[in-house]
Protein backbone atom coordinates (compact mmCIF):
# COMPACT_ATOMS: atom_id res chain seq x y z
CA UNK A 1 0.00 0.00 0.00
CA UNK A 2 2.77 2.41 1.02
CA UNK A 3 4.61 1.77 -2.24
CA UNK A 4 1.45 2.39 -4.29
CA UNK A 5 0.70 5.68 -2.55
CA UNK A 6 4.27 6.86 -3.02
CA UNK A 7 4.01 5.86 -6.70
CA UNK A 8 0.80 7.89 -6.97
CA UNK A 9 2.54 10.87 -5.38
CA UNK A 10 5.43 10.53 -7.85
CA UNK A 11 3.03 10.27 -10.80
CA UNK A 12 1.14 13.32 -9.52
CA UNK A 13 4.27 15.46 -9.19
CA UNK A 14 5.47 14.38 -12.63
CA UNK A 15 2.07 14.97 -14.23
CA UNK A 16 1.58 18.42 -12.67
CA UNK A 17 5.06 19.36 -13.89
CA UNK A 18 4.17 18.22 -17.41
CA UNK A 19 0.85 20.13 -17.34
CA UNK A 20 2.55 23.34 -16.22
CA UNK A 21 5.31 22.86 -18.81
CA UNK A 22 2.85 22.30 -21.66
CA UNK A 23 0.68 25.25 -20.66
CA UNK A 24 3.71 27.55 -20.16
CA UNK A 25 4.83 26.63 -23.69
CA UNK A 26 1.33 27.59 -24.86
CA UNK A 27 1.50 30.90 -22.97
CA UNK A 28 4.73 31.85 -24.72
CA UNK A 29 3.31 30.69 -28.04
CA UNK A 30 0.21 32.83 -27.60
CA UNK A 31 2.25 35.85 -26.51
CA UNK A 32 4.47 35.47 -29.58
CA UNK A 33 1.46 35.16 -31.87
CA UNK A 34 -0.24 38.20 -30.35
CA UNK A 35 2.99 40.19 -30.62
CA UNK A 36 3.58 39.19 -34.24
CA UNK A 37 -0.03 39.69 -35.31
CA UNK A 38 -1.43 42.61 -33.34
CA UNK A 39 -5.12 43.45 -33.41
CA UNK A 40 -6.05 46.05 -35.98
CA UNK A 41 -9.34 47.85 -36.17
CA UNK A 42 -11.15 46.59 -39.23
CA UNK A 43 -11.49 49.46 -41.73
CA UNK A 44 -14.98 50.87 -41.57
CA UNK A 45 -16.72 51.01 -44.91
CA UNK A 46 -17.41 54.63 -45.92
CA UNK A 47 -21.02 55.46 -45.29
CA UNK A 48 -22.74 57.75 -47.76
CA UNK A 49 -24.06 60.67 -45.90
CA UNK A 50 -27.70 61.39 -46.58
CA UNK A 51 -28.18 65.07 -46.33
CA UNK A 52 -31.28 67.12 -46.71
CA UNK A 53 -31.03 70.03 -49.04
CA UNK A 54 -29.49 72.98 -47.33
CA UNK A 55 -31.68 75.98 -46.50
CA UNK A 56 -32.04 78.31 -49.44
CA UNK A 57 -31.36 75.56 -51.98
CA UNK A 58 -34.98 74.49 -52.39
CA UNK A 59 -35.51 76.65 -55.46
CA UNK A 60 -32.34 75.37 -57.05
CA UNK A 61 -33.27 71.76 -56.28
CA UNK A 62 -36.74 72.28 -57.74
CA UNK A 63 -35.31 73.84 -60.93
CA UNK A 64 -32.71 71.15 -61.43
CA UNK A 65 -35.27 68.43 -60.69
CA UNK A 66 -37.65 69.82 -63.26
CA UNK A 67 -34.91 70.17 -65.90
CA UNK A 68 -33.56 66.71 -65.23
CA UNK A 69 -37.04 65.18 -65.32
CA UNK A 70 -37.68 66.81 -68.69
CA UNK A 71 -34.31 65.67 -69.99
CA UNK A 72 -34.70 62.07 -68.74
CA UNK A 73 -38.39 61.82 -69.65
CA UNK A 74 -39.28 60.79 -66.11
CA UNK A 75 -41.64 62.06 -63.48
CA UNK A 76 -39.94 64.24 -60.79
CA UNK A 77 -41.24 61.73 -58.22
CA UNK A 78 -39.05 58.98 -59.64
CA UNK A 79 -35.80 60.50 -58.44
CA UNK A 80 -34.63 62.88 -55.78
CA UNK A 81 -31.85 65.43 -55.54
CA UNK A 82 -30.82 65.97 -51.95
CA UNK A 83 -27.76 68.12 -52.11
CA UNK A 84 -25.99 70.65 -54.24
CA UNK A 85 -22.39 71.41 -53.47
CA UNK A 86 -20.74 74.54 -54.79
CA UNK A 87 -17.06 74.39 -55.74
CA UNK B 1 -52.36 -28.26 -31.69
CA UNK B 2 -54.09 -28.49 -28.35
CA UNK B 3 -54.62 -25.21 -26.57
CA UNK B 4 -54.57 -25.13 -22.81
CA UNK B 5 -55.62 -21.80 -21.32
CA UNK B 6 -53.73 -22.34 -18.07
CA UNK B 7 -50.48 -23.41 -19.75
CA UNK B 8 -50.60 -20.50 -22.21
CA UNK B 9 -51.33 -17.96 -19.48
CA UNK B 10 -48.45 -19.37 -17.47
CA UNK B 11 -46.15 -19.13 -20.51
CA UNK B 12 -47.11 -15.49 -21.10
CA UNK B 13 -46.57 -14.64 -17.44
CA UNK B 14 -43.16 -16.29 -17.49
CA UNK B 15 -42.17 -14.43 -20.65
CA UNK B 16 -42.78 -11.01 -19.06
CA UNK B 17 -40.02 -9.01 -17.45
CA UNK B 18 -41.77 -9.23 -14.08
CA UNK B 19 -40.78 -12.86 -13.71
CA UNK B 20 -37.08 -11.92 -13.99
CA UNK B 21 -37.20 -8.73 -11.94
CA UNK B 22 -34.63 -8.91 -9.15
CA UNK B 23 -33.99 -6.64 -6.17
CA UNK B 24 -30.90 -5.14 -7.80
CA UNK B 25 -32.89 -4.26 -10.92
CA UNK B 26 -35.50 -2.48 -8.80
CA UNK B 27 -32.83 -0.46 -6.99
CA UNK B 28 -31.23 0.54 -10.30
CA UNK B 29 -34.63 1.49 -11.73
CA UNK B 30 -34.95 3.69 -8.64
CA UNK B 31 -31.51 5.21 -9.39
CA UNK B 32 -32.59 5.87 -12.99
CA UNK B 33 -35.82 7.51 -11.82
CA UNK B 34 -33.83 9.63 -9.35
CA UNK B 35 -31.61 10.90 -12.17
CA UNK B 36 -34.72 11.71 -14.23
CA UNK B 37 -36.22 13.51 -11.23
CA UNK B 38 -33.01 15.53 -10.66
CA UNK B 39 -32.94 16.47 -14.33
CA UNK B 40 -36.60 17.53 -14.60
CA UNK B 41 -37.38 18.97 -11.18
CA UNK B 42 -33.97 20.24 -10.04
CA UNK B 43 -32.62 21.07 -13.52
CA UNK B 44 -29.31 19.27 -12.72
CA UNK B 45 -27.53 18.88 -16.11
CA UNK B 46 -30.87 17.84 -17.68
CA UNK B 47 -29.43 17.35 -21.15
CA UNK B 48 -27.30 14.52 -19.79
CA UNK B 49 -28.95 13.22 -16.66
CA UNK B 50 -32.35 12.75 -18.31
CA UNK B 51 -31.20 10.42 -21.14
CA UNK B 52 -28.71 8.81 -18.74
CA UNK B 53 -31.48 8.10 -16.22
CA UNK B 54 -33.76 6.74 -18.94
CA UNK B 55 -30.93 4.59 -20.30
CA UNK B 56 -30.47 3.20 -16.78
CA UNK B 57 -34.21 2.53 -16.56
CA UNK B 58 -34.20 0.70 -19.91
CA UNK B 59 -31.08 -1.32 -19.10
CA UNK B 60 -32.55 -2.65 -15.88
CA UNK B 61 -35.82 -3.84 -17.33
CA UNK B 62 -35.27 -7.60 -17.55
CA UNK B 63 -35.34 -9.22 -20.99
CA UNK B 64 -35.32 -5.81 -22.69
CA UNK B 65 -31.91 -6.39 -24.31
CA UNK B 66 -31.02 -2.78 -23.55
CA UNK B 67 -27.93 -3.30 -21.38
CA UNK B 68 -24.64 -2.00 -22.77
CA UNK B 69 -23.39 -5.58 -22.62
CA UNK B 70 -26.39 -7.13 -24.45
CA UNK B 71 -24.76 -8.06 -27.72
CA UNK B 72 -27.05 -7.10 -30.60
CA UNK B 73 -29.20 -4.82 -28.45
CA UNK B 74 -29.84 -1.22 -29.50
CA UNK B 75 -27.86 0.41 -26.70
CA UNK B 76 -25.02 -2.07 -27.21
CA UNK B 77 -24.58 -0.48 -30.64
CA UNK B 78 -24.56 3.00 -29.09
CA UNK B 79 -22.09 1.75 -26.48
CA UNK B 80 -19.63 0.85 -29.23
CA UNK B 81 -19.17 4.60 -29.62
CA UNK B 82 -18.00 4.83 -26.02
CA UNK B 83 -15.97 1.64 -26.12
CA UNK B 84 -14.14 2.69 -29.27
CA UNK B 85 -13.71 6.29 -28.05
CA UNK B 86 -15.83 7.82 -30.81
CA UNK B 87 -18.54 9.75 -28.98
CA UNK B 88 -16.49 11.81 -26.46
CA UNK B 89 -14.16 13.28 -29.13
CA UNK B 90 -17.12 14.23 -31.34
CA UNK B 91 -18.77 15.92 -28.37
CA UNK B 92 -15.48 17.72 -27.81
CA UNK B 93 -15.66 18.96 -31.41
CA UNK B 94 -19.03 20.51 -30.59
CA UNK B 95 -17.63 22.03 -27.40
CA UNK B 96 -14.78 23.50 -29.46
CA UNK B 97 -17.29 25.01 -31.87
CA UNK B 98 -19.03 26.63 -28.90
CA UNK B 99 -15.83 27.94 -27.28
CA UNK B 100 -14.48 31.45 -27.67
CA UNK B 101 -10.77 31.50 -26.88
CA UNK B 102 -10.72 35.32 -27.03
CA UNK B 103 -10.52 35.89 -23.24
CA UNK B 104 -7.76 33.28 -22.93
CA UNK B 105 -5.77 34.77 -25.82
CA UNK B 106 -6.20 38.26 -24.36
CA UNK B 107 -4.77 37.13 -21.01
CA UNK B 108 -2.77 33.94 -21.66
CA UNK B 109 -1.30 33.76 -18.14
CA UNK B 110 -4.73 32.53 -17.01
CA UNK B 111 -3.69 29.21 -18.56
CA UNK B 112 -1.75 28.71 -15.33
CA UNK B 113 -5.02 28.75 -13.39
CA UNK B 114 -6.32 25.97 -15.62
CA UNK B 115 -3.14 24.03 -14.82
CA UNK B 116 -3.34 24.70 -11.06
CA UNK B 117 -6.93 23.46 -10.89
CA UNK B 118 -5.74 20.05 -12.13
CA UNK B 119 -4.38 19.49 -8.61
CA UNK B 120 -7.85 18.08 -7.90
CA UNK B 121 -7.16 15.29 -10.39
CA UNK B 122 -3.96 14.23 -8.66
CA UNK B 123 -5.06 14.56 -5.04
CA UNK B 124 -7.96 12.29 -5.99
CA UNK B 125 -5.59 9.90 -7.73
CA UNK B 126 -3.56 9.61 -4.53
CA UNK B 127 -6.76 9.20 -2.48
CA UNK B 128 -8.06 6.51 -4.83
CA UNK B 129 -4.81 4.55 -4.61
CA UNK B 130 -4.96 4.88 -0.83
CA UNK B 131 -8.50 3.42 -0.88
CA UNK B 132 -7.26 0.37 -2.76
CA UNK B 133 -7.83 1.14 -6.44
CA UNK B 134 -5.05 0.25 -8.85
CA UNK B 135 -3.24 3.01 -10.73
CA UNK B 136 -5.38 2.82 -13.88
CA UNK B 137 -8.62 2.88 -11.91
CA UNK B 138 -7.29 5.72 -9.76
CA UNK B 139 -6.39 7.71 -12.88
CA UNK B 140 -9.92 7.22 -14.27
CA UNK B 141 -11.43 8.33 -10.95
CA UNK B 142 -9.00 11.23 -10.58
CA UNK B 143 -9.98 12.76 -13.92
CA UNK B 144 -13.40 13.53 -12.39
CA UNK B 145 -11.51 16.47 -10.85
CA UNK B 146 -11.05 17.83 -14.37
CA UNK B 147 -14.80 18.55 -14.27
CA UNK B 148 -15.11 17.52 -17.86
CA UNK B 149 -17.68 14.84 -18.69
CA UNK B 150 -16.42 13.69 -22.11
CA UNK B 151 -12.83 13.54 -20.81
CA UNK B 152 -13.94 11.48 -17.80
CA UNK B 153 -15.81 9.05 -20.05
CA UNK B 154 -12.92 8.91 -22.51
CA UNK B 155 -10.40 8.02 -19.81
CA UNK B 156 -12.73 5.66 -17.94
CA UNK B 157 -13.55 3.72 -21.11
CA UNK B 158 -9.84 3.48 -21.89
CA UNK B 159 -8.36 2.72 -18.47
CA UNK B 160 -11.18 1.32 -16.31
CA UNK B 161 -14.27 0.44 -18.39
CA UNK B 162 -15.80 -1.48 -15.48
CA UNK B 163 -15.99 1.81 -13.53
CA UNK B 164 -17.44 3.85 -16.39
CA UNK B 165 -20.98 4.13 -14.99
CA UNK B 166 -20.17 5.44 -11.48
CA UNK B 167 -17.45 7.74 -12.84
CA UNK B 168 -19.80 9.26 -15.44
CA UNK B 169 -22.59 9.69 -12.92
CA UNK B 170 -20.22 11.28 -10.37
CA UNK B 171 -18.66 13.59 -12.97
CA UNK B 172 -21.94 14.89 -14.37
CA UNK B 173 -23.67 15.07 -10.99
CA UNK B 174 -20.90 17.17 -9.47
CA UNK B 175 -20.67 19.34 -12.59
CA UNK B 176 -24.31 20.17 -12.13
CA UNK B 177 -23.61 20.93 -8.46
CA UNK B 178 -20.75 23.37 -9.20
CA UNK B 179 -22.93 26.36 -8.14
CA UNK B 180 -23.41 24.67 -4.76
CA UNK B 181 -19.93 23.16 -4.24
CA UNK B 182 -17.74 26.09 -5.23
CA UNK B 183 -19.07 29.23 -3.46
CA UNK B 184 -18.37 28.07 0.13
CA UNK B 185 -14.79 27.13 -0.82
CA UNK B 186 -14.35 30.44 -2.68
CA UNK B 187 -15.56 32.45 0.30
CA UNK B 188 -13.43 30.42 2.68
CA UNK B 189 -10.19 30.92 0.76
CA UNK B 190 -10.55 34.58 -0.26
CA UNK B 191 -11.00 37.81 1.66
CA UNK B 192 -13.74 40.37 1.02
CA UNK B 193 -11.12 42.79 -0.38
CA UNK B 194 -9.81 40.16 -2.80
CA UNK B 195 -13.32 39.39 -4.04
CA UNK B 196 -13.86 43.09 -4.77
CA UNK B 197 -10.81 43.43 -7.04
CA UNK B 198 -11.80 44.76 -10.45
CA UNK B 199 -9.79 43.57 -13.41
CA UNK B 200 -8.76 45.68 -16.39
CA UNK B 201 -10.74 45.29 -19.59
CA UNK B 202 -9.42 42.58 -21.90
CA UNK B 203 -7.65 43.67 -25.05
CA UNK B 204 -8.90 42.78 -28.52
CA UNK B 205 -7.33 39.86 -30.37
CA UNK B 206 -6.68 39.60 -34.08
CA UNK B 207 -8.88 37.15 -35.97
CA UNK B 208 -5.72 35.65 -37.52
CA UNK B 209 -4.44 34.75 -34.03
CA UNK B 210 -7.80 33.15 -33.24
CA UNK B 211 -7.49 31.05 -36.41
CA UNK B 212 -3.87 30.09 -35.78
CA UNK B 213 -4.42 29.21 -32.11
CA UNK B 214 -6.26 25.87 -32.58
CA UNK B 215 -3.71 24.79 -35.19
CA UNK B 216 -0.75 25.68 -32.96
CA UNK B 217 -2.28 24.02 -29.86
CA UNK B 218 -2.97 20.85 -31.84
CA UNK B 219 0.58 20.81 -33.14
CA UNK B 220 2.25 21.48 -29.76
CA UNK B 221 0.03 19.41 -27.45
CA UNK B 222 -0.54 16.44 -29.72
CA UNK B 223 3.17 16.09 -30.43
CA UNK B 224 4.00 16.33 -26.73
CA UNK B 225 1.17 14.03 -25.62
CA UNK B 226 -0.09 11.86 -28.51
CA UNK B 227 -2.68 10.21 -26.26
CA UNK B 228 -4.62 13.47 -26.06
CA UNK B 229 -5.01 13.80 -29.85
CA UNK B 230 -8.54 12.36 -30.21
CA UNK B 231 -9.93 14.76 -27.62
CA UNK B 232 -7.83 17.86 -28.18
CA UNK B 233 -7.64 17.43 -31.95
CA UNK B 234 -11.43 17.32 -32.28
CA UNK B 235 -11.81 20.18 -29.80
CA UNK B 236 -9.52 22.37 -31.85
CA UNK B 237 -11.12 21.30 -35.15
CA UNK B 238 -14.49 22.44 -33.81
CA UNK B 239 -12.93 25.75 -32.80
CA UNK B 240 -11.33 26.16 -36.21
CA UNK B 241 -14.78 25.67 -37.80
CA UNK B 242 -15.92 28.57 -35.63
CA UNK B 243 -13.03 30.95 -36.15
CA UNK B 244 -12.15 30.32 -39.79
CA UNK B 245 -15.33 32.02 -40.95
CA UNK B 246 -15.48 29.87 -44.09
CA UNK B 247 -17.25 26.79 -42.70
CA UNK B 248 -20.40 28.31 -41.34
CA UNK B 249 -22.52 25.24 -42.10
CA UNK B 250 -20.07 22.89 -40.38
CA UNK B 251 -19.81 25.26 -37.44
CA UNK B 252 -23.57 25.47 -37.03
CA UNK B 253 -23.94 21.70 -37.34
CA UNK B 254 -21.23 20.84 -34.82
CA UNK B 255 -22.38 23.34 -32.21
CA UNK B 256 -26.04 22.32 -32.43
CA UNK B 257 -27.32 19.14 -34.06
CA UNK B 258 -24.16 17.03 -34.01
CA UNK B 259 -23.34 17.66 -30.35
CA UNK B 260 -26.98 17.09 -29.44
CA UNK B 261 -27.16 13.75 -31.28
CA UNK B 262 -23.87 12.60 -29.77
CA UNK B 263 -25.00 13.69 -26.31
CA UNK B 264 -28.15 11.57 -26.61
CA UNK B 265 -26.13 8.55 -27.72
CA UNK B 266 -23.43 9.05 -25.09
CA UNK B 267 -25.83 9.59 -22.20
CA UNK B 268 -27.99 6.61 -23.20
CA UNK B 269 -24.86 4.46 -23.54
CA UNK B 270 -23.59 5.44 -20.11
CA UNK B 271 -27.06 4.90 -18.65
CA UNK B 272 -27.21 1.46 -20.24
CA UNK B 273 -23.97 0.53 -18.46
CA UNK B 274 -25.57 1.31 -15.07
CA UNK B 275 -26.60 -2.19 -14.13
CA UNK B 276 -26.86 -3.64 -10.65
CA UNK B 277 -23.69 -5.70 -10.94
CA UNK B 278 -21.62 -2.74 -12.18
CA UNK B 279 -23.12 -0.02 -9.98
CA UNK B 280 -24.27 -1.50 -6.67
CA UNK B 281 -20.80 -1.95 -5.24
CA UNK B 282 -18.72 -0.41 -2.49
CA UNK B 283 -16.48 1.10 -5.17
CA UNK B 284 -19.36 3.28 -6.33
CA UNK B 285 -19.65 4.94 -2.92
CA UNK B 286 -15.87 5.44 -2.84
CA UNK B 287 -15.99 7.02 -6.32
CA UNK B 288 -18.86 9.35 -5.34
CA UNK B 289 -16.91 10.52 -2.26
CA UNK B 290 -13.64 10.85 -4.20
CA UNK B 291 -15.43 12.79 -6.94
CA UNK B 292 -16.63 15.37 -4.42
CA UNK B 293 -13.10 15.69 -3.02
CA UNK B 294 -11.78 16.06 -6.57
CA UNK B 295 -14.06 19.03 -7.24
CA UNK B 296 -13.21 20.59 -3.88
CA UNK B 297 -9.45 20.28 -4.34
CA UNK B 298 -9.63 21.48 -7.95
CA UNK B 299 -11.52 24.60 -6.87
CA UNK B 300 -9.10 25.21 -4.01
CA UNK B 301 -6.07 24.69 -6.27
CA UNK B 302 -7.31 27.25 -8.78
CA UNK B 303 -8.19 29.75 -6.06
CA UNK B 304 -4.85 29.45 -4.27
CA UNK B 305 -2.97 29.94 -7.53
CA UNK B 306 -5.24 32.90 -8.21
CA UNK B 307 -4.14 34.38 -4.88
CA UNK B 308 -0.50 33.89 -5.88
CA UNK B 309 -1.18 35.65 -9.20
CA UNK B 310 -2.99 38.40 -7.31
CA UNK B 311 0.07 39.00 -5.10
CA UNK B 312 2.50 38.69 -8.03
CA UNK B 313 0.61 41.28 -10.12
CA UNK B 314 0.13 43.73 -7.26
CA UNK B 315 -3.60 43.06 -6.96
CA UNK B 316 -4.53 43.14 -10.64
CA UNK B 317 -5.97 39.61 -10.68
CA UNK B 318 -9.11 38.70 -8.77
CA UNK B 319 -8.43 35.26 -7.21
CA UNK B 320 -12.06 34.27 -7.78
CA UNK B 321 -11.35 33.62 -11.46
CA UNK B 322 -9.04 30.78 -10.32
CA UNK B 323 -11.97 28.59 -9.36
CA UNK B 324 -13.10 28.68 -13.01
CA UNK B 325 -9.98 26.71 -13.89
CA UNK B 326 -11.88 23.51 -13.10
CA UNK B 327 -13.38 23.46 -16.61
CA UNK B 328 -17.19 22.92 -16.34
CA UNK B 329 -17.70 25.54 -19.05
CA UNK B 330 -19.36 28.00 -18.61
CA UNK B 331 -20.92 27.23 -15.24
CA UNK B 332 -17.70 27.70 -13.23
CA UNK B 333 -17.13 31.11 -14.85
CA UNK B 334 -20.68 32.11 -13.97
CA UNK B 335 -20.04 31.12 -10.35
CA UNK B 336 -16.92 33.35 -10.30
CA UNK B 337 -19.03 36.20 -11.68
CA UNK B 338 -21.77 35.64 -9.11
CA UNK B 339 -19.49 35.44 -6.08
CA UNK B 340 -17.59 38.53 -7.32
CA UNK B 341 -20.85 40.41 -7.87
CA UNK B 342 -22.03 39.43 -4.37
CA UNK B 343 -19.00 41.27 -2.95
CA UNK B 344 -19.35 44.24 -5.29
CA UNK B 345 -22.34 44.47 -7.60
CA UNK B 346 -20.35 46.58 -10.09
CA UNK B 347 -17.69 43.89 -10.50
CA UNK B 348 -17.93 41.97 -13.79
CA UNK B 349 -15.64 38.94 -13.78
CA UNK B 350 -17.42 36.75 -16.31
CA UNK B 351 -15.18 37.40 -19.32
CA UNK B 352 -12.03 37.28 -17.16
CA UNK B 353 -13.15 33.94 -15.73
CA UNK B 354 -13.78 32.51 -19.21
CA UNK B 355 -9.99 32.52 -19.78
CA UNK B 356 -9.15 30.04 -16.98
CA UNK B 357 -12.41 28.22 -17.72
CA UNK B 358 -11.36 27.23 -21.25
CA UNK B 359 -7.79 26.80 -19.97
CA UNK B 360 -9.27 24.18 -17.64
CA UNK B 361 -10.63 22.29 -20.66
CA UNK B 362 -7.15 22.24 -22.20
CA UNK B 363 -5.59 21.42 -18.82
CA UNK B 364 -7.89 18.46 -18.18
CA UNK B 365 -7.31 17.21 -21.73
CA UNK B 366 -3.55 17.43 -21.13
CA UNK B 367 -4.00 15.59 -17.80
CA UNK B 368 -5.94 12.91 -19.70
CA UNK B 369 -3.15 12.71 -22.27
CA UNK B 370 -0.62 12.14 -19.51
CA UNK B 371 -2.71 9.30 -18.10
CA UNK B 372 -3.03 7.73 -21.54
CA UNK B 373 0.73 8.06 -22.03
CA UNK B 374 1.46 6.50 -18.64
CA UNK B 375 -1.25 3.87 -18.32
CA UNK B 376 -2.85 3.46 -21.76
CA UNK B 377 -2.08 0.59 -24.07
CA UNK B 378 -0.18 2.90 -26.47
CA UNK B 379 -1.44 1.00 -29.50
CA UNK B 380 -0.09 3.74 -31.73
CA UNK B 381 3.43 3.07 -30.47
CA UNK B 382 2.98 -0.65 -30.96
CA UNK B 383 1.82 -0.05 -34.53
CA UNK B 384 4.78 2.20 -35.21
CA UNK B 385 7.13 -0.31 -33.63
CA UNK B 386 5.66 -3.07 -35.80
CA UNK B 387 6.05 -0.93 -38.89
CA UNK B 388 9.62 0.08 -38.10
CA UNK B 389 11.35 -3.01 -39.58
CA UNK B 390 9.14 -2.74 -42.68
CA UNK B 391 9.92 0.89 -43.42
CA UNK B 392 13.46 0.61 -42.14
CA UNK B 393 13.15 3.50 -39.73
CA UNK B 394 13.76 2.71 -36.08
CA UNK B 395 12.18 6.01 -34.92
CA UNK B 396 14.28 6.41 -31.79
CA UNK B 397 11.85 8.86 -30.12
CA UNK B 398 8.95 6.42 -30.27
CA UNK B 399 11.13 3.55 -29.13
CA UNK B 400 12.21 5.63 -26.15
CA UNK B 401 8.56 6.27 -25.19
CA UNK B 402 7.78 2.56 -25.58
CA UNK B 403 10.71 1.71 -23.33
CA UNK B 404 9.50 4.14 -20.65
CA UNK B 405 5.95 2.74 -20.90
CA UNK B 406 7.24 -0.83 -20.61
CA UNK B 407 9.26 0.17 -17.56
CA UNK B 408 6.18 1.73 -15.95
CA UNK B 409 4.05 -1.32 -16.77
CA UNK B 410 6.64 -3.58 -15.18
Amino acid sequence: MEVSVSSAVNVSILAMSVIFTVLIILIFTIKTLVKLIPYQESPVAPVRKIVASAPGQDDHVAAITASLAAHMGKSPDEFRIVNIQSR
Amino acid sequence: MEFSFGASASKIIHSTGFSELAGGDLIMIGVGCTLIYLAIRKKFEPLLLLPMGFGCLLANLPLSMMKATDSGGLLNFFYQGVQHEILPPIIFMGVGALTDFGPLLANPTTLLLGAAAQIGVYTTLIGAVYLGFNMQEAAAIGIIGGADGPTSIFIASKLAPHLLAPIAVAAYSYMSLVPLIQPPIMKLLTTEEERKIKMAQLKQISQTVKILFPIVVTFVCCLLLPGVTPLLGMFMLGNLFRESGVTQRLHETTETHLINIMTIMLALSVGSSMTADSFLRLETIKIIVLGLLAFGFATAGGLLFGKIMCKATGGKVNPLIGSAGVSAVPMAARVSQKVGADADSSNFLLMHAMGPNVAGVIGSAVAAGIFVSLFGDMTGVDTHAALAPVIGNPEPGIQAIATVVDAIKQ
